[in-house]
């Protein structure tokens, strides 16, 4: 049987671009941002700097528009924010979105996609969609989807982008709320997560949630598993702590990674 | 093949303790609610009303402490509103509640039950397991545990606390935000779930929790499933709308319930419906 090729993850995009060369040859990640419809992380600012292409799905465009300017307390001119943070896209059925809030993007020159003929994906699924197909092939090698507002509000919300996580496993997505991030593990890979102790962790867990686990293996956390079974029902690693600088996860089941986010950072 | 047993779903916790008296012979229903460490839900008081006993997890006693008076905005008697929403017995680690809160239960006469030594269950767990040991026989089978501050913060949490939710797949435990509830419903039965739409609804999901489920059918729903397969990474019933009053499902896996809470109703003074809530239970 083959050995499977390592995956490394690495939450740079929560650290400021310019400390971000890797200066050992390696291409820095492409990120899109997508916001949807949440209260938008305090951090949201940082990731938007990152970003080559930023969207709101639907009423995500609420959120950035009502909320970005909070995050600039000492910034008194409004509107100033509102320009500086102009989405490329919003998308989605626009049941959501206020209509003053899409007439002064749209007036901005914010591209309006509307798809209220297609209720049978969410609007996430719809935004990555757009995503994907806007992104030439050889940065799609390199691509990492940053996704705010993912958490919070109706469970049925948040399965349906877990699920979409789930969907879309050869993309690299990252779900992102105040508290913490999610990312696919897919069993294919074995996985090398360099966790930044400056911005993250150290709670974390690892969650079975398409299918029983049969075999996961650990190193680098408080309880480390050891070709260890995992299920809902019985064990789910939750309440973990990074104890290393890198934790690495085998298993022959997708995981879902999720680890906390600092508050002061 | 053995016909499943049906089993009924219906949030009366949701409606005040008055209203709601079957009046057909079945046993009422006995509420515990056990408070965990997340924002309180605006409807709260009404729970503590329903429930025969209360407890805390851990840092839950803080939400309780901060988080009651401000569901109590006529009464400005705050330690007054602590005294009556005194939780029986805090429970847990102890590494979140803090010293003053602590104190302050404990002289009222709560009970508290130290379990920093058993680091394998969640706080959640460990309520749960109290509960059943407190309950007589008897009463276990109308039991209901209502959890509130379920959802929100940490995604390990909410996962740990809906692992806990099926690890006692036995159980009737609800587990609820200010947002929506989620219910487990055991493969093992035919469910059939009550819509009150004046507190609930409409939108809704299932989800089929760490395993794949090869057919599921439901009958009340937008987008029924009709021997549907859903497993995450394909179809999974999220964004779903209520459309009768009765939703019934059947599967072959175990599924998560979970439907949206009203925002306009519960408010008023605590335990009292207000007036669009009594329209329209008339």
């Amino acid at each position: 049987m083959a050995e499977k090729l390592p995956m490394t993850h690495c939450s740079r995009f929560l650290l400021p671009p310019t400390k971000t060369g890797t200066g050992n040859g390696s291409i820095p990640p492409a990120y899109a941002l997508i916001i949807l419809n949440q209260r938008i992380p305090r951090f949201t600012p940082l990731l938007w700097e990152h970003a080559k292409t930023r969207m709101c799905a639907d009423g995500g465009a609420n959120r950035l528009f009502d909320n970005m300017p909070e995050l600039f307390p000492n910034e008194h001119d409004v509107s100033v924010t509102h320009e500086r943070y102009k989405p490329d896209v919003i998308k989605g059925d626009m049941d959501s979105i206020r209509p003053d809030v899409l007439n002064f993007y749209r007036n901005l020159g914010t591209q309006i996609v509307n798809n209220s003929d297609d209720q049978d994906t969410t609007d996430l699924h719809k935004c990555i969609t757009y995503v994907l197909d806007v992104v030439s092939d050889d940065e799609k090698s390199n691509l990492c989807i940053l996704v705010a507002g993912a958490l919070g509000g109706r469970f049925d919300h948040e399965m349906g982008n877990v699920n979409t996580l789930c969907h879309f496993s050869t993309t690299r997505i990252v779900l992102l709320s105040d508290d913490c991030l999610i990312q696919l593990l897919p069993s294919t890979q074995n996985h090398e997560i360099n966790v930044l102790p400056s911005v993250e962790g150290p709670h974390c867990g690892l969650i079975p949630i398409v299918t029983p686990c049969g075999s996961s293996t650990t190193t680098g956390l408080q309880w480390n598993l050891d070709n260890t079974e995992m299920r809902f029902g019985g064990l789910v690693s939750t309440s973990n702590i990074v104890k290393e600088e890198t934790v690495t996860v085998r298993s022959d089941s997708d995981l879902l990674w999720t680890i906390s986010l600092k508050k002061q950072a």
